[in-house]
């Protein structure tokens, strides 16, 4: 087969392949290393990181599958969107629908629905094995804040997805929880008429949860993830340091 | 050379600032807070629904004798205990005072008991046991011109009040 | 040269203070690396690639699990029936526990904002910082002032009857005490902060376990095997 590579070869040296792909491609420590900073995606990253980051043991990689299980929610939920209607009660219509009739409905609301308990799942485990392993000390306190405010979020984003399917579990869950808000002290009944967009659970506040939880909340968290990943960056990396006990390498 | 021109603080000058940049600045800033806050006065009142697609509060219970004595009459469309004591006709509101939950009428046990947290209350609305932090409240209940009951959901009133018939 | 001042060296886990590596060289003798320098290693494709096996590793697990398992769906919202228990998502239900206990302004509001802010303010708390040991310094004084706030927190939880918060709290007291002697050598090293964030942690599960599995209707005690 080595005329199919030389065909690529040359297909890789045309002018059309270049204008699009600067770096080239190859196995240089260059060309790696352009890969990743010519990369409007990926120049958030690091050209080198050190070896020991790449252990499982530093980290379980908690947070690498968080951002995954987002990138699994965003994809899964734009698709079941082209499927459901905001309304009531039309919006449990559709689910009986994504059951029923759309082809593949059960698994992507299954997969969305899953997911989504993975990722609170994964957040915490992300957050209690970041302090474990004293990865919040200075100079990367910051950043640990920035991570409270996305756990924040995942857990708005998760509540108001909670309303959207509108069956019994979603409907008293949510009058529950927003009951909960209201005792709040001196402003509690205000911030519930505004979240709900009302007295009672009904349309005004499936619509506000389902705009809160498909544009505003993942908006946030986008720019959220955005600060986080950057304060990784400009904190020197990964923390991979000393035990918790106080003992220093050996 | 204009030495003066370019220096801002002269001996004696009040403040630090009376230069057309500071006077700019404070202009600039001063109506972009001014936009600020009006933008989130705006932005509250738009948020806050000034039409609500909800029943009204007020609901048209029939006539008085649909109730007999000493009986509690569930009224769970509009979320409401009638309750004929001998004392005369009252009204509770069926929702529980913990979370909100609608709380559902026993008869054989003679309480109203909430499904979510185990509250339990007597059938003028006192607390029998539970997390609920207050008795169920009672609501304004009157005899309108054509004989019919009527009750105000929307705000419990003080006293135990009677409506005798 | 001149003489050299005379300097006290220690180890110091305060990175507030003191830099991590520090090279310490002295007269006659040869600088001494303790940490070597690090390897470093491209970003693709080690890092790359390995982030996406994890990833999909990820997806394979979370698709099988889609297609075998159906996520819930109850029937048609109707606010005039409340389901009999009415629970909330698993990650809420150790909050629903603890407004079993606690009114909803003190379970609800109090605690869970307590708890917001306390996970914030961590990393600018000094206690978080230093990764001393807890009982290397003054252990009989740490014991007997150890003693005394167990005590009083489970006083104060067993009069509230919050069991689900007291019985975490007197094991995570007891594993502490235990750590005390030196013969178990990687716990008598743990700071403060894990012990408390252990604690912390322990009784978040344990609400969660209990609100998931041990509350059935009326939020009434059940066994989840079924029993009377």
């Amino acid at each position: 087969m080595a005329r199919i590579s030389d065909d690529l070869a040359g297909l890789r040296n045309t002018r059309a392949w270049r204008s699009v792909f600067r770096g080239g491609s190859g196995d240089s420590n260059l060309h790696r290393s352009l890969a990743v900073q010519q990369n409007v995606f990926l120049h958030l990253a690091s050209v080198k990181v050190r070896r020991r980051a790449l252990d499982f043991g530093v980290t379980w990689y908690l947070g690498t599958l968080s951002l995954g299980c987002f990138f699994i929610l965003v994809v899964t939920g734009i698709l079941l969107r082209l499927y459901y209607h905001p309304s009531v009660p039309q919006a449990y219509a559709d689910m009986k629908d994504l059951q029923f009739v759309v082809s593949a409905g059960v698994f992507l609301r299954n997969l969305h629905r899953w997911s989504a308990h993975a990722m609170v799942l994964l957040v915490f485990a992300h957050m209690f094995k970041v302090f474990y392993r004293g990865a919040y000390r200075p100079p990367r306190e910051f950043n640990w804040v920035v991570g409270v405010v996305l756990l924040m979020v995942t857990l708005f984003l998760s509540y108001t997805g909670y309303l959207l399917p509108w069956d019994q579990l979603a409907f008293w869950a949510i009058t529950v929880g927003s009951n909960i808000l209201s005792a709040v002290p001196v402003m509690g009944a205000k911030i519930r008429f505004l979240i709900l967009g009302g007295h009672t659970v009904n349309a005004n506040a499936l619509l506000r949860f389902y705009v809160l939880h498909c544009v505003i909340l993942p908006l946030i968290a986008v720019l959220f993830l955005a600060i986080h990943f950057w304060r990784i960056r400009k904190d020197g990396g990964l923390h991979i340091g000393v035990d918790d006990g106080g003992e220093t390498d050996e | 050379m204009p030495d003066d021109v370019m220096k801002p603080e002269k001996s004696g000058s009040p403040c630090e600032r009376c230069t057309r940049r500071g006077a700019f600045t404070k202009i600039g800033v001063g109506s972009m807070a001014i936009a600020g806050a009006g933008s989130a006065v705006f932005g509250y009142e738009f948020l806050s629904p000034n039409v609500l697609y909800e029943p009204s509060p007020i609901v048209d219970a029939g006539k008085p004798d649909r109730y007999p004595p000493d009986s509690v009459t569930a009224d769970v469309q509009n979320g409401i205990y009638i309750v004929h004591a001998s004392q005369g006709i009252y009204t509770l509101s069926a929702v529980c005072t913990h979370l909100g939950c609608l709380t559902a009428w026993k008869p054989e046990l003679g309480i109203i008991a909430c499904p979510c947290h185990g509250s339990k209350f007597h059938p003028d609305g006192v607390k029998i046991e539970g997390p609920a932090p207050r008795p169920l409240p009672w609501l304004k209940t009157w005899v309108n011109d054509d004989g019919n009951l009527m009750i105000d959901r929307s705000e419990p009133i003080e006293r135990e009040e009677f409506v005798r018939i | 040269m001149s003489e050299p001042k005379d300097f006290t060296a220690s180890l110091d886990t305060d990175s507030r203070r003191t830099p991590v590596r520090v090279a310490f060289v002295t007269r006659r003798t040869s600088p001494q690396v303790q940490a070597r320098y690090d390897t470093h290693v491209m970003t693709w494709p080690e890092v790359l690639l390995r982030a996406a096996v994890a990833v999909e590793a990820l997806l394979l697990g979370l698709v099988l699990l889609s297609l075998f398992w159906d996520a819930p769906l109850e029937g048609l919202a109707d606010p005039m029936q409340t389901p009999n228990p009415a629970k909330a998502p698993w990650y809420f239900l150790g909050l629903q526990e603890l407004l079993h206990y606690f009114p909803p302004v003190v379970g609800g509001v109090l605690i869970p904002t307590m708890v917001v802010l306390a996970l914030i303010v961590i990393p600018y708390f000094g206690i978080n910082i230093e990764s001393e040991g807890f009982w290397i310094k003054n252990r009989e004084k740490k014991i007997r002032g150890l003693a005394i706030v167990v005590a009083a927190l489970a006083a104060f939880l067993a009069w509230f009857e919050v069991y689900a918060v007291l019985v975490p709290t007197l094991l995570i007291a007891g594993v502490m005490f235990a750590a005390a002697s030196e013969s178990r050598k990687w716990l008598h090293a743990k700071p403060l902060s894990f012990w408390v964030m252990s604690w912390f942690l322990t009784a978040a599960i344990v609400l969660t376990v209990i609100g998931t599995f041990f509350r059935g209707a009326g939020w009434a005690w059940v066994w989840p095997w079924g029993a009377a």
